[in-house]
């Protein structure tokens, strides 16, 4: 099964973001079922690292301005958080 | 007595068709940039509207873009001949917007169009319309990017119409920028948050023509009248399904819903009308929807901001100078005329003036850098009237010849600015602080005349009688232009 592949955008230096610890962060699924649901954002729970295999999903980065770095990220996306209830 | 203007944006289409300024695109075209693609290149070459039919994976929508990027689509808008000039278009806008504002009318729900179709609950889902991705990087789709948003003071219901671009955050959720000097941020930051309270919002995507032009113009005048002004006759008008607001009944989308207090999300990039992607992606104003209500067929209007010229520039630059131009002749000073540049992005205006009195330049900048339009601009520039501010040649010999580089600068500091500002630093953007500086083109007074530099032009050094026959003969001596 494909992996499926989400993107964020880092305001930050990327050399601060935690690799391995659980963080809330915002993500775009670019691989939904229905393709009219790409590019939806949510508020996750997740654990990312900088290399591309070792959580299930690929994760993009964008810097703050759009620019799109060049290797993908990987991710386990934990749980959706609700941030309207 | 009715202006020969359209009452939708499908009769305005039809007549961009008929003046040859509209292609039809039978081909499917995929709203993840492929669309936004297109209408970039139609801002950038000038091109006709691209009227979209087919669009992947949202069969029965269509879209409309760059609808009014050009001056001759905006003489169209207004029912003008396509071919009228800048200074015609900008007498005719002055002289319909400088009379009695006319109230809006009430339609029933069942005659309006808007209502065709209504989606609450569960099926008022952003993503079942077709926003599209406009520009590779952008932090997300917008839906919102040729419309107005609909809202109402707490204290003095007045009623606000004004472009707040929005971005679609999930099904039930849009983000976007509402600066605070902006009408609806004193309403929504001044007034409802320190209550808590959420404000009903109302989006209208695909009004009629001049309705965008009104929800563009700075005028003091409520944008439904100011609408009905431009086209004189009444807007129609049909009340909302959740709230008390009201919109119009011949739109193609409305969304309904409520701007929630204390609660900010991410938002942005995005490709802005100054040509860049300038200010930051942070934490923006929350939109939370309720409902959906369209046309059957519904057809999406589609700007695409980014380098000269799309309707956003244009639009602004045409209104922006044209509300400077009321403010400076209700103040008596001796103007010639206002034009801002729409290749400046709407931070450049140019003012003719006859300087009768010394530093009327520092007095026009003083007055328009003190109006509420001012955080839209930083450059003026004054010119004496042998000057042609609708020609960008002639501004810019003036401003490289008129101009002494040290006395005719002024510098304004500490001003209102935008995050917009591609030149502001970091820190400025983030607080909405800018700088402003005139250019003052004219001629010291104070010079004797035979001080004075005699321009050097066809028009200006040959006798009238040398000129006619010149003129007569042109072509019998070889020209072909």
């Amino acid at each position: 099964m494909a992996r499926k592949e989400y993107d964020t955008f880092v305001l930050t230096d990327l050399a601060l973001i935690p690799e391995d610890k659980e963080m809330e962060l915002i993500v775009r699924d670019l691989t939904p079922a229905d393709r009219r649901y790409k590019y939806r954002s949510t508020f996750a729970m997740a654990m990312v690292s900088k290399s591309e295999s070792k959580y299930p999903d690929l994760l993009w980065v964008r810097l703050g301005r759009g620019q799109l770095q060049e290797k993908p990220w990987s991710i386990k996306i934990i749980k959706e958080v609700n941030k309207f209830s | 007595m009715p202006y020969p203007v359209f009452k939708d944006n499908r009769e305005f289409i039809k007549a961009l068709e008929a003046n040859n300024d509209l292609v039809t695109i039978q081909q499917e075209v995929d709203w993840d940039l492929e669309m936004g693609a297109i209408v970039r290149r139609v801002c950038e070459k000038k091109s006709a509207s691209p009227y979209f039919k087919k669009i992947k994976d949202y069969p029965g929508f269509e879209a409309f873009g760059a609808p009014l990027a050009t001056y001759k689509r905006l003489a169209i808008a207004m029912g003008m001949k396509p071919d009228a000039f800048v200074p015609e278009i900008s007498n005719e806008y002055v002289k319909r917007t400088t009379g009695d504002p006319i109230k809006s009318i009430l339609l029933d729900k069942k005659k309006a169009p808007c209502k065709e179709n209504i989606w609450t609950g569960k099926d008022a889902d952003l993503f079942k319309l077709p926003g599209p991705m406009v520009h590779d990087g952008d932090g997300g789709r917008y839906l919102a990017t040729w419309h107005f948003v609909v809202s109402k003071d707490l204290e003095t219901q007045a009623v606000n119409w004004g472009m707040y671009r929005q971005m679609v955050f999930d099904e039930k959720t849009m983000v976007g920028p509402v600066l605070p000097f902006s009408d609806m941020g004193k309403m929504f930051y001044g007034k409802y948050v320190p209550k808590n309270k959420p404000m009903p919002f109302a989006t209208v995507i695909g009004c009629d023509p001049l309705a965008g032009v009104a929800a563009c113009a700075p005028s003091p005048i409520p944008e439904d009248e100011f609408t009905g002004m431009l086209m004189g006759a009444p807007v129609e008008l049909v009340k909302c399904e959740t709230c008390d607001l009201e919109v119009p009944a011949h739109a193609e989308i409305i969304i309904e819903g409520e701007v929630i207090p204390n609660l900010l999300i991410e938002e942005a990039p995005f490709g802005e009308y100054t040509g860049y992607r300038t200010s930051p992606r942070e934490p923006r104003t929350v939109y939370r929807i309720k409902a959906i209500t369209f046309r059957n067929n519904p057809i999406l209007t589609v700007s695409n901001m980014g380098v000269p010229t799309d309707e956003g520039q244009l639009l602004r630059s045409f209104s922006l100078g044209l509300e400077m131009r009321k403010l400076l002749e209700s103040q008596g000073i001796p103007i010639t005329g206002v034009f801002m540049l729409p290749e400046s992005t709407h931070h450049m205006v140019v003012v003719g003036v006859k300087p009768i009195y010394s530093n009327i330049a520092s007095q026009i900048a003083n007055l328009v850098f003190g109006s509420k339009l001012s955080p839209w601009f930083h450059m003026v520039i004054v010119v004496d009237e042998e000057t042609n501010i609708y020609n960008k040649d002639d501004v810019i010999h003036a401003l490289a010849t008129k101009c002494h580089p040290i006395r005719g600068i002024r510098k304004y500091e500490q001003s209102v600015g935008t995050p917009l500002y591609p030149f502001a630093d970091p820190e400025d953007r983030k607080w909405s602080r800018g700088a402003q500086v005139l250019f003052d083109c004219t001629f010291p007074l104070h010079w004797s005349k035979s001080d004075l530099p005699i321009k050097v032009s066809f028009n200006n050094v040959y006798p009238k009688e040398i000129q006619e026959k010149v003129l007569q003969n042109w072509k019998n001596y070889g020209f072909k232009d």
